[in-house]
């Protein structure tokens, strides 16, 4: 069952694509057994570069194919933020704050930038304690962080 | 294609989670020191995430089914969190803080790893709830990053009690040390703990392994946090208090 287990010369070109293959596989074994997503994930255009994906819901591993769905979407183009909205965050536990993280590599890996806002200040402080805030930028308000983007 | 206007906030209550995790503390506080137990190399630090650590980033998953027992999701998460130093791998002591493993709990671990025989660090209790709970690590520790321990049910199939890592090595010397030994340790620590957890329970599952690097890059930004490497600084710690005993020792 192992998608790719043990150590591997590092950087060498087989052992990059067996981490891609694995991400990939991962992602795809996830979707297919994930029927308790509580979440929703609507993405607006608000310019050329800059999507908005508002987050309705629980933020669990249930919602990785959701939340990478979205972000695919979002991503179309010339996108070079990705701002989400969590004014409608319900939930979050560890796997959704561990979700974020692999998101954030994505973000990164497209050379893309990724922000928030509409957190609420219980969610503002896990972001702290998590060090999230270290790599994301948490705004108040949509006008807020879509200025960001162009800062 | 324009901003939406801002939209009045709803007024805050308390949300489900708000139990569930940790308060925000800017650095780890040791209340209570068991017997026994060396506290270095956690006071005073700070915790760390997978964003702030120095190697590649990886997620590792080992999953034992727990075939045939008949309990729920909530009852091993709640024995595992009670006999967590049991289940452990040996060569390692994990004091548990007289809080229990609840939000914002610090435990100390003192063990033996490569180059150090008296290794002294620890972890926070980030999240817990009834199905899961998580450790982030302090600065200094082998990883940045976190650990969560789960169970649940699979769909038309047994209990499965899982652990998942999402870490980077702190810095460069651990780096080099996770092909040399670290990354086998970590396994091997991981694959007992569930087989201890499974036999607990009467079942004999094997355990699955799954290694994925989620982020091949360095932060060589990040090299400076060598200078809390908890082997490094236990060596120091071991080093300088055998010579206060030596001095100390009267003249003949």
């Amino acid at each position: 069952m192992s998608a790719y287990d043990g150590e591997e010369l590092p950087g060498s070109l087989h052992a990059m694509r067996a981490d891609f293959e694995g991400v990939r596989e991962m992602t795809r074994e996830r979707r297919e057994d994930m029927p308790q997503a509580q979440v929703t994930m609507d993405v607006r255009k608000v310019s050329d570069d800059v999507s908005v994906i508002d987050v309705k819901g629980e933020l669990t591993a249930f919602a990785e194919g959701v939340l990478m769905d979205a972000y695919n979407q979002a991503s179309d183009g010339r996108v070079r933020a990705i701002v989400l909205n969590f004014e409608g965050l319900e939930y979050m536990n560890s796997s959704g704050i561990g979700l974020l993280v692999t998101l954030l590599i994505r973000v990164n890996r497209e050379k893309q930038r990724l922000l928030t806002y509409g957190l609420t200040e219980h969610y503002r402080n896990i972001f702290q304690i998590t060090r999230l805030d270290d790599a994301i930028g948490m705004y108040d308000s949509e006008e807020e962080a879509v200025r960001a983007t162009s800062a | 294609m324009t901003a939406r206007e801002p939209t009045a906030r709803a007024v805050e209550r308390p949300p489900r989670d708000a139990d569930h995790w940790a308060r925000y503390v800017e650095t780890l506080e040791v209340s209570d020191v068991p017997e026994g137990a060396v506290n270095l190399n956690v006071e005073g630090r700070r915790v760390v995430g997978p964003l702030q650590g120095f190697g590649k980033m990886w997620q590792k998953t080992y999953r034992v089914r727990l075939e045939g027992v008949d309990t729920s999701s909530a009852e091993v998460v709640r024995v595992w969190k009670e006999r967590f130093p049991e289940f452990w791998a040996p060569g390692n002591r994990f004091f548990v803080p007289s809080v229990g493993l609840s939000p914002g709990g610090v435990a100390l671990i003192n063990g033996d790893m490569p180059g150090s025989r008296w290794f002294s660090t620890g972890i926070m209790v980030l999240y817990a709830d009834e199905d899961s709970f998580t450790y982030i690590t302090p600065e200094g520790h082998p990883f940045s990053g976190w650990i969560t321990f789960s169970a649940h049910n699979e769909d038309d199939g047994p209990l499965v009690a899982q652990a998942q890592l999402l870490i980077r090595a702190n810095d460069p010397l651990y780096e080099l040390l996770m092909p040399l030994g670290i990354h086998r340790l970590e396994n091997t620590t991981w694959q007992r703990t569930l087989e201890n957890l499974a036999a607990h329970f009467g079942a004999s599952g094997e355990v699955e392994t799954r290694v994925v690097c989620v982020d091949p890059k360095r932060r060589w930004s990040r090299y400076g946090n060598i200078r809390h490497n908890a082997i490094i600084l236990s060596a120091l710690h071991a080093v300088a208090r055998r010579l206060r005993r030596l001095r100390a020792r009267p003249a003949r």
